[in-house]
């Protein structure tokens, strides 16, 4: 066969291929609104945090409930500079040409992964002044009420140091997944 | 250029000159998509082999591109740009699930209005055995190869992929020479 007749007869068959959701505008707008969602909820949970810590400090300057506070704007202030940190650069310029974009992708797997490993210590940390502040300061004699939520936190820390392993794995593979397409391209 | 983060976006103030440029930037958004969607389609489904994860990807190239659309100034043609980010969000969609060669893509929509209902089946079926043999192809010559079919030239592709066009070149005649003998295969 002419080797431009079986390149048209391939473009007419592929364009032939008609395939579009209906509903994809819809679908934009709202993983947008989604999106900014999420944004809004890091910033709640940093207020929702620090403000009462501070807010107990200021209404009962004891030194223990000032240690508390200062600790818990020391790691809100770390974690936020190690976000910021790993991700300027990382925002998606979309439009870069794919290489180009092969190597952003790359980027950010490793800056993921550089999260993972700060996000174990940043959370071995917090719990352990966190637990230690509680523990010295639980009510005696033994109060019912004051257990359960401990449980939580233990039940909590189980399932964070599951799940970071699997997703460390998960992001190695794709490490290695774009690495090998950066090889080819 | 300004850069732009998320942040921006939720602590920046509406107004009116932005409502209006939103406005402007719905209307191109909807035209590109009118325009472009078939091909948009045609384009994920070479990087996925379920109508899902098609569906999924196409929403993340959607989602891609109203994104970079506000940044857009016209340096390549539209159809580079849109097909850029399609390809981009290609290869994250696949970093991420690590596709491997698979069973090709059940169902595709195949339509031709003039024909009749055997040679539409006929169409259907060549269709379907050239994207199966697309899918099959490693990325970097499916990438090549799929550009090639909706009409774009060695330039256009080389911009999209940031190579050059003598790379396209020989990509081309590589992924050429698999899927013929993908197709012969086939059949």
């Amino acid at each position: 066969m002419n080797v431009d007749l079986e390149l048209e007869t391939w473009r007419r068959e592929w364009q032939s291929v008609s395939v579009t959701p209906p509903d994809l505008r819809k679908r934009v707008e709202r993983q947008s609104r989604f999106l900014r969602l999420e944004i809004a909820a890091d910033i709640l949970v940093t207020v929702g945090i620090g403000v009462p810590t501070a807010g107990w400090a200021m209404v009962s300057p004891q030194a223990d409930i000032v240690v508390l506070a200062v600790f818990t704007w020391m790691l809100l202030a770390v974690a936020w500079a190690f976000r910021l940190r790993i991700t300027r650069g990382n925002w998606t310029p979309a439009s870069l040409d794919t290489r180009a974009f092969v190597d952003f992708l790359i980027g950010r797997c490793r800056a993921q992964l550089a999260a993972i490993r700060f996000g174990a210590i940043l959370f071995a940390v917090n719990l352990t002044f966190s637990l230690a502040w509680v523990y010295q300061h639980r009510p005696r004699p033994h109060i019912a009420w004051f257990s359960w939520p401990l449980d939580l936190v233990w039940l909590a820390t189980v399932a964070f140091y599951i799940f970071l392993p699997w997703w460390n794995r998960r992001k190695k593979r794709e490490l290695a997944w774009l690495l090998g397409i950066q090889e080819q391209t | 250029m300004r850069s732009f983060t998320a942040t921006d976006a939720v602590l920046s103030r509406p107004d009116p000159a932005d409502i209006l440029n939103k406005e402007a930037l719905a209307g191109d958004f909807d035209r590109l998509l009118a325009v472009n969607g078939p091909a948009l389609g045609r384009l994920a489904a070479s990087y996925t082999n379920t109508l899902s994860d098609r569906d999924d990807l196409l929403q993340e190239i959607a989602i891609a591109i109203w994104q970079a659309l506000g940044r857009f100034r016209g340096e390549c043609s539209e159809r580079t740009f849109l097909f850029r980010i399609a390809h981009n969000r290609g290869i994250a969609f696949l970093a991420r699930k690590r596709a491997h060669v698979q069973e090709p893509i059940g169902e595709v929509d195949v339509r031709d209005p003039a024909s009749n209902a055997e040679a539409e089946l006929v169409q259907e079926q060549t269709a379907q055995r050239l994207t199966a043999a697309i899918y099959r192809l490693p990325v970097q010559y499916r990438q090549a190869i799929t550009l090639l079919l909706e009409g774009l030239g060695y330039g256009e592709i080389a911009e999209v992929l940031g190579i050059t066009e003598s790379n396209v070149g020989a990509r081309l005649t590589r992924a050429r020479q698999m899927l013929r003998e993908l197709l012969e295969k086939q059949i």
